[in-house]
């Protein structure tokens, strides 16, 4: 399932060695995650039409449209509202999916890494059975089973990129393992837990800090792909993936009813792999372990 | 080396287990199941626990998945309730489809990326380079969805050159066949080629600081020589690791590109399995998909033994 | 008024045979060539027993390989197929069909009277447990009186006996006995029927090939040597396959409103387009509050504005319905009883429920069902009432339906040549789809009424009635009429009405 793939095993991935220096991609970057993420907060209290109310008589209006600058959908329902509060959704789901990732992931692999032996077996184990097991198959089963929910989704994608939030803090915390200040740590008579939370998890954070990033750009695609096949938010709830699958009835009708919420989304994701692959650049570690 | 072997092997079998005990706990819970699918409209709770019996749906799981086991464990995958199909003949009429636009797509990804890797390796830097790591980047903020919808309408639709749905099957004729591979085989070309792209171009760079390469340069050897036999070999090692796990995936189909044209793959099979509560077939189903994801991380550990000896007996 | 029904059914019907024998070719009809149909969903297959239910799509590849006994001519009455003629008793109890002789299934096996009851008896056979059984409930017995003779004994009386039999699905198909005794498990994908194409290949998911059939009856026929199915469940892709020239003909429905038109401007393309009886229905249960209450009901209905429905799901292709009958159907009333369209009446029913009005409505997991289920929710919000969405697979659907799990749900009347079946299934107290859960002994007795009485103008007026208390009550919402659509290429020619949506391609020619 190529398009639920949550880990592009980034973690192997040198970042792309740019010079050392913030350029214009990140700021504009920030910059557009910033807009984008003001006006999601703050979208009940933007002067914009509701989200969901129809104009059915006035179905896919063009662009710049009188009341509705960039139009309206299939359904009559103003296109740049939808475009926010979908927004607000892409961004939610993506934003808390990957922290459930962050948090399970990041342990297993922490403790993975620096106890080794059998529990490094079995967490790497277990990783490979999430791994072998198709995604969609959890899809499925989850949301025919809890329900269609914005945080049923955010759960499902979540436990997806435990794998991958698993294998970078393995791969960081065994380099680290081995470096002096943990032995020295070590040798001083410190417990483990006291090893890990204080030596290890400020080093092991910043790496999982950069991929976190990357992961809410994978994040907001896959919930794209989930709401194009149907499987993601309920509706009228709109989110950008299912605006495209919507609009992509209308390609030539309204073609801009699939592109806009493409646009946006390309440009979020764009904005958040520029912020995370700029922030691994500075604080690259460098595992080299596979 | 028959040590390391063996103990990947080994290693492995849990692994299909765990995954198809998975299945079994996770397709019970969905709701309704292919007692209810069956009877539909006919479903009083008597008709439904009888043909619960019958299909030996009413047992515990675990004595279930024991049965399910022991049939596999002696070649039996089973046998579809509702169309009568058998789950071999299921598999292997889908796994061909999924295997082929596995294959060209992946191929076509590696043609793109390797050449571009290097060459930007080469001119890490340059406008050149950052032209293409830009773009490579761009790409992989582009659903794959929206990229197939593009190439339909372009394509397919505008141009008329290549068919959008129509696939041939390879004995029938094999042109047909791989024009109709086109389409979805460069979308699935399209959304893996920046990824590998990536870690070859930062690998390369790497090896190409290394004291061996200025010694090759130094001892006058053609740089095409340098490039292509000296570097490439060690810088792919994360290629393998990212192209291996991709492939192991797309065993598995893939779904999107499959459904939108409408090839006949396991992507599809899969979830046609889950709507119609069809539970024999997608226990075989994953079965095969997971055997095939094991296989080929399988290999690519084997690979890294060929690429880099020390992990050989760094590891074992 | 004198019934045709009654004189049908006292005369053995000497027109049947000719117009049978020769199909009155008035247009030159081109031999050879092959044709490749898009349709909707794969199929599972086509042993009842196995599959409960043909849907459309089994429907489109049975009638190009299976025969019945009957089928339907231009005006929607029976004509012979593997029945020659019929006649009846005089309470309609007992009909007895007389069959082509010399018709051989493709595996060799003689066609008589004994397959036909083989057929029937092993659906009907409690032990079997066949989901299809419940639409031959009203068929006491088959038997094969001779080989050429078959009699069909019913419980109640039907005067429409055969055009029941003329539709080419679970029950009334006639599959080779020999096959299905000897491939067991395999038959379901190994079907052997009479029809003028056999099934050469057939890949799941991809494709059906089926060859003409070299031993067919109706020497002459059929014209195409090949026909070719193919599942292709996404519209825009199905479109797209016609428009490249993939496919030639395509089914399609209202929703793809935007490509039905383009066809139509399109010179290559032609659109086939069938207005049937039935409609696009929901069913409310009311057994649950606050739909246990007539005035939120009939709100409901007040608040639908079906046109503005149309307008925007499908460029106003699709046909309001107001019972549930249709254009398509023979029963016309005069007075259906149906409730105006009038939001404004429908905020002050709910008002004066005085309780807030908030319910499920379910809907199925697809792109049509997203798009509607919206549209839904934001008139009856107008109208003050609080609709949430709840969309579930397709397997999960029926069951659902089945055990009465929902407040409101989507169903559809299905276009039948006779509205007896449908109507009793669906309203019907003791009616295991009984979905509303209503019972009216006044409505059980119109029913009851409107299947024993042979003449068409009192049965129309039985059948309006019933219609009247439906709306009046307001337990189910007719949206839309049953309107069946299929494009094709222009040069494709001999596609007979798509009753019940069914594209039946077995006399086309490709000029």
């Amino acid at each position: 399932m190529a398009v639920l793939e949550l880990e592009r095993d980034v973690a192997t991935e040198a970042p792309v060695r740019r010079p050392r220096r913030v350029g214009m991609l990140f700021i504009g970057s920030v910059a557009w995650i910033v807009l984008i993420g003001l006006s999601a907060i703050f979208a009940d209290w933007l002067p914009i039409q509701s989200p969901t109310d129809m104009d059915l008589l006035a179905k896919r209006a063009p662009l710049f449209s009188p009341g509705h600058i960039l139009g309206t959908d299939h359904l009559g329902r103003d296109e740049l509202s939808r475009l926010i509060y979908g927004g607000r959704v892409s961004l939610l789901v993506g934003l808390l999916a990957p922290v459930i990732g962050v948090i399970i992931g990041g342990c297993l692999g922490m403790v993975a890494g620096y106890f080794r032996g059998r529990l490094e077996t079995f967490a790497v184990g277990g990783v490979d059975v999430l791994l072998a097991f198709p995604p969609l198959v959890f899809v499925l089963a989850v949301t025919a089973f809890m329900g269609q929910s914005v945080a049923n989704i955010t759960i499902v994608i979540g436990v997806l990129g435990i794998p991958a939030f698993t294998r970078v803090a393995r791969a960081v915390t065994l380099t680290l393992s081995e470096r002096e200040f943990v032995t020295a740590a070590r040798a001083l008579g410190a417990t483990h837990s006291r090893i890990l939370m204080r030596e290890l998890l400020p080093n092991v954070a910043l790496p999982l800090l950069a991929f976190f990033l990357l992961a809410v750009a994978v994040t907001i695609v896959v919930e794209g792909a989930l709401s194009f096949l149907g499987l993601g938010v309920p509706p009228p709830t709109a989110s950008w993936g299912s605006m495209i699958g919507e609009g992509r009835e209308n390609l030539d009708i309204a073609p801009w009813l699939a592109f806009l919420p493409a646009g946006f989304m390309f440009l979020t994701v764009l904005a958040f792999n520029v912020i995370g692959d700029t922030l691994r650049a500075l604080t690259d570690p460098r595992p080299g372990a596979l | 080396m028959a040590k390391f072997l063996g103990r990947r092997l080994l290693y492995l079998l849990p692994v299909l287990l765990a995954v198809t005990l998975l299945t079994f706990l996770v397709a019970s819970l969905l709701p309704g199941d292919l007692a209810t699918t069956i009877l539909g409209d006919q479903a009083t709770p008597e008709k439904v626990a009888a043909l619960r019996a019958e299909m030996g749906l009413d047992l515990p799981i675990w004595q279930r998945y024991g049965i399910w086991l022991w049939g596999v464990l002696h070649g039996d995958l089973g046998r579809s309730f509702r169309t009568g199909e058998t789950v071999w003949a299921a598999v292997t009429a889908r796994l061909p489809v999924s295997l082929e636009l596995m294959v060209i797509g992946v191929v076509l990804s590696l043609v793109i990326a390797i050449p571009l890797a290097i060459l930007c390796a080469v001119k890490s830097g340059t406008a050149l380079d950052r032209f293409f790591t830009g773009l490579a980047f761009g790409k992989l903020s582009l659903p794959n969805y929206m990229v197939a919808i593009l190439l339909i309408y372009l394509f397919a639709v505008e141009l008329n050159w290549l068919p959008a749905t129509g696939w041939v099957p390879f004995a029938e004729d094999p042109l047909a066949n791989l024009r109709s591979f086109i389409l979805p085989a460069v979308t699935l070309a399209f959304a893996e080629w920046p990824v590998l792209m990536r870690v070859l171009r930062s690998d390369m760079i790497a090896t190409l600081q290394e004291d061996y390469i200025a010694m090759a340069k130094a001892k006058g050897l053609r740089p095409a020589r340098i490039l292509l036999v000296h570097a490439l070999k060690p810088s792919s090692l994360t290629l393998v690791t990212v192209a291996g796990i991709n492939i192991g995936r797309l065993i598995g189909g893939a779904l999107i590109v499959e459904t939108i044209f409408a090839l006949p793959g396991i992507g599809r099979l899969l979830v046609g399995a889950i709507y119609a509560r069809d539970f024999i077939i997608l226990q075989g189903v994953v079965l095969f998909v997971a055997a095939g994801f094991v296989v080929v991380n399988f290999i690519v550990d084997m690979l890294y033994a060929v690429l880099d000896p020390r992990i050989r007996h760094g590891r074992a | 008024m004198t019934s045709i029904h009654s004189r049908l059914a006292k005369i053995i019907l000497p027109v049947a045979i000719a117009a049978g024998l020769s199909a009155a070719p008035a247009l030159a009809q081109k031999k050879g060539g092959a044709l490749t149909v898009g349709i909707e969903l794969d199929i599972a297959g086509f042993d009842p027993l196995k599959v409960g239910v043909y849907d459309t799509s089994p429907n489109i590849a049975a009638s190009l390989f299976l025969e019945q006994l009957t089928r339907l001519d231009e005006n929607g009455k029976p004509k012979p197929s593997l029945a020659l003629s019929w006649s009846a008793s005089e309470d309609y109890k007992v009909w007895t069909y007389k069959l082509r002789p010399d018709v051989k299934f493709s595996d060799g096996t003689p066609f008589n009277a004994q397959a036909v009851a083989f057929n029937f008896n092993r659906q009907k056979d409690p032990k079997n447990n066949c989901r299809c059984a419940f639409y031959i409930a009203n068929v006491l017995s088959v038997e094969a009186k001779d080989d050429l003779t078959v009699v069909y004994t019913l419980k109640d009386p039907a005067v429409n006996h055969p055009a029941l039999l003329t539709r080419p699905d679970q029950n009334s198909t006639i599959h080779s006995p020999t096959a299905i005794q000897a491939k067991g498990d395999d038959y379901n994908r190994n079907p052997v029927g009479t029809g003028p194409f056999v099934i050469k290949s057939w890949t799941a998911g991809d494709r059906m090939v089926l060859e003409r059939n070299p031993d067919y009856w109706n020497k002459g026929k059929p014209n195409l040597d090949r026909v070719i199915l193919r599942p292709l469940p996404d519209a825009q892709s199905r479109f797209a396959s016609l428009v490249s020239g993939e496919t030639d003909v395509v089914w399609a429905d209202e929703y793809e409103a935007d490509n039905i038109t383009r066809a139509r401007k399109n010179n290559a393309l032609q659109v086939l387009e069938y207005v049937g009886s039935g409609a696009g229905v929901a069913a409310l249960n009311t057994k649950v509050p606050p739909l246990d209450d007539v005035r939120v009901r009939q709100a409901l209905v007040m608040g639908l504005d079906k046109k503005k429905i149309s307008q925007a799901l499908t460029n106003g292709l699709a046909r309001p319905a107001s019972n549930p009958y249709g254009e398509g159907s023979w029963v016309k009333c005069k007075d259906d009883g149906a409730l105006p369209t009038d939001p404004k009446k429908a905020a002050e029913l709910i008002k004066e429920y005085g309780k807030p009005v908030q319910f499920k409505m379910l809907f199925t997991a697809t792109p049509r069902g997203r798009a509607t289920s919206q549209v839904y929710q934001q008139l009856w919000k107008q109208i003050g009432v609080d609709m949430e969405i709840e969309q579930v697979d397709q397997a999960t659907f029926p069951p659902r339906a089945f055990q009465r799990k929902f407040d409101i749900i989507g169903w559809r009347i299905v276009d039948f040549p006779d509205p007896d079946v449908q109507m009793f299934a669906n309203f019907y107290s003791k009616s295991p789809l009984n979905l509303a859960n209503y019972s009216n002994p006044e409505l059980d007795k119109l029913l009851e009424q409107s299947r024993v009485t042979p003449d068409e103008g009192k049965r129309t007026e039985a059948y309006c009635a019933i219609s009247r208390l439906l709306n009046k009550e307001a337990t189910w919402m007719w949206i839309f009429q049953n309107t069946y659509y299929a494009m094709a290429k222009a040069k494709v020619k001999g596609i007979p009405k798509l009753y019940g949506g069914v594209i039946d391609v077995s006399d086309a020619w490709v000029e």
